[in-house]
């Protein structure tokens, strides 16, 4: 329905999404698998559409993008097994959605990286912003830096690695997976979790509701110690374990009522 | 699902809480009730990174009473039938769950060739060389409606 809104200048697809300027780049460079492209001068959109055209169309397994410029929503909803790697920061919301991607950021990020990954793995070089792998399902998210608040908010599986430190209320509401952060936690860690694991290297500032230290076992050891090898970041720290206490949140107690009004 | 099945003249329903592969497919796969169809499954290969990545996640569960394991893209359970040797539930499980997903079975893939908006690969990350879907999709059209004055 092109043309639709155009009132305000605006053309809208069928979908109803704004397309600001949705030309294909000319700037994209292939050489067999491999793919790049400087991002300066392009919308979110024409990045996005040169990265799917790379990726689903020309068969490209390995993205450069060069320079992106703290745009947001980049690289979203990429659903395929391949490798993007950005030279420079992006903005809110990069990665989101993926399901197979290995990214790596050769720089900083702002909010909400890498949320609702269901698999594949990010690495970040530098710092990110609030909301680091909020609602993350699967795969790995390693920032080698420090990182805002609530981190891994309602975490549904995957591993959250972060080299320094960690805001408040990280892995509020959590409700499976792992997080490793190495060095302090702010106030109110995993504030109302349900399950999974949260490891500190550092001092934490307050627990949250229900939050409470966890037993350490020979698989936490063994799942530490690979994820560090294979990311590549040396020995692990000494490390505190936190999971749920069950009294706030607990599955066992509710499903069974739960069930009552189902079955009879 | 709250599914329900009549039992003749009786009024009386049986109803699961689970959503269930078989039930939103409509039939049993093989590799349910087979070992040997999933055997050969490669979990590294078929993952991300290098480890099993998001498989960490997926472990042997129970449903209805029967070992299963949880397909988070359909949200619907996949029993598992043969006997799982000991030590080795969640390796199975995850290999029962690659082997659904790769051969397009779950029904979440099925949704995708006839509701996304989106061009996207119709088997996610699991196979390389996966159909495109998603690029055929149309507004839908609501017969004897027009827009109001002003849109």
């Amino acid at each position: 329905m092109p043309g639709s809104g155009s009132r305000s200048g605006v053309s809208y697809d069928a979908r109803g999404l704004v397309e600001p300027h949705a030309e294909m780049p000319d700037n994209i460079e292939v050489d067999g698998h491999r793919g790049r492209f400087d991002a300066a001068d392009l919308t979110i959109r024409q990045i996005n559409m040169a990265l799917r055209k790379l990726i689903y169309n020309d068969g490209v397994t390995d993205v450069t993008v060069l320079n992106p410029s703290s745009k947001h929503s980049l690289a979203v909803g990429i659903l395929k097994r391949c490798r993007i790697h950005f030279e420079g920061s992006p903005g809110w919301f990069a990665c989101g959605l993926i399901d197979g991607p290995e990214v790596t950021i050769n720089g900083r990020v702002g909010w909400s990286v890498a949320e609702n990954m269901m698999s594949g793995v990010v690495t970040i070089e530098r710092s990110a912003g609030s909301l680091t792998g909020a609602a993350i399902r699967g795969g790995d998210l390693i920032v080698k830096g420090d990182v805002g608040a609530r981190t891994g908010i309602d975490q549904k599986g995957g591993t959250i690695i972060v080299t320094g430190d960690v805001g408040i209320n990280t892995g509020f509401m959590m409700q499976r997976g792992r997080q490793i952060i190495c060095g302090n936690a702010g106030m109110n860690l995993g504030d109302s979790m349900y399950d999974g694991a949260i490891y500190v290297g550092g001092k934490v500032r307050s627990l949250g509701v229900d939050c409470v230290p966890g037993e350490w076992t020979d698989a936490d050891t063994e799942l530490i110690e690979r994820k560090f090898r294979i990311h590549g970041l040396g020995d692990p720290p000494e490390l505190q374990k936190f999971v749920c206490g069950k009294q706030l949140h607990n599955y066992d107690a509710l499903e069974p009522s739960e069930r009552k009004l189902v079955i009879h | 699902m709250a599914g329900s099945a009549s039992t003749g003249e009786s009024s009386r329903e049986t109803r699961t809480v689970a959503i269930d592969a078989e039930v939103l497919a409509g039939k049993r796969f093989p590799y349910q009730e087979d070992m040997s169809l999933v055997e050969d499954i490669d979990l590294l290969a078929a993952t991300p990174g290098q480890d099993i990545n998001w498989l960490e996640d997926i472990t042997l569960l129970e449903e209805d009473g029967v070992p299963a394991v949880f397909d988070r893209y359909s949200n619907s359970f996949l029993k598992i039938y043969f006997d799982i040797p000991e030590g080795r539930e969640d390796e199975i499980a995850r290999k029962v769950l690659i082997r659904h997903l790769t051969d397009g079975n779950s029904y979440g893939i099925t949704l995708k060739d006839i509701h996304c908006k989106f061009p996207q690969v119709e088997l996610g990350p699991w196979v390389e060389d996966s159909r495109i879907v998603g690029t055929e999709w149309k507004q839908p059209v609501l017969e004897g409606w027009t827009a109001p004055a002003g849109h």
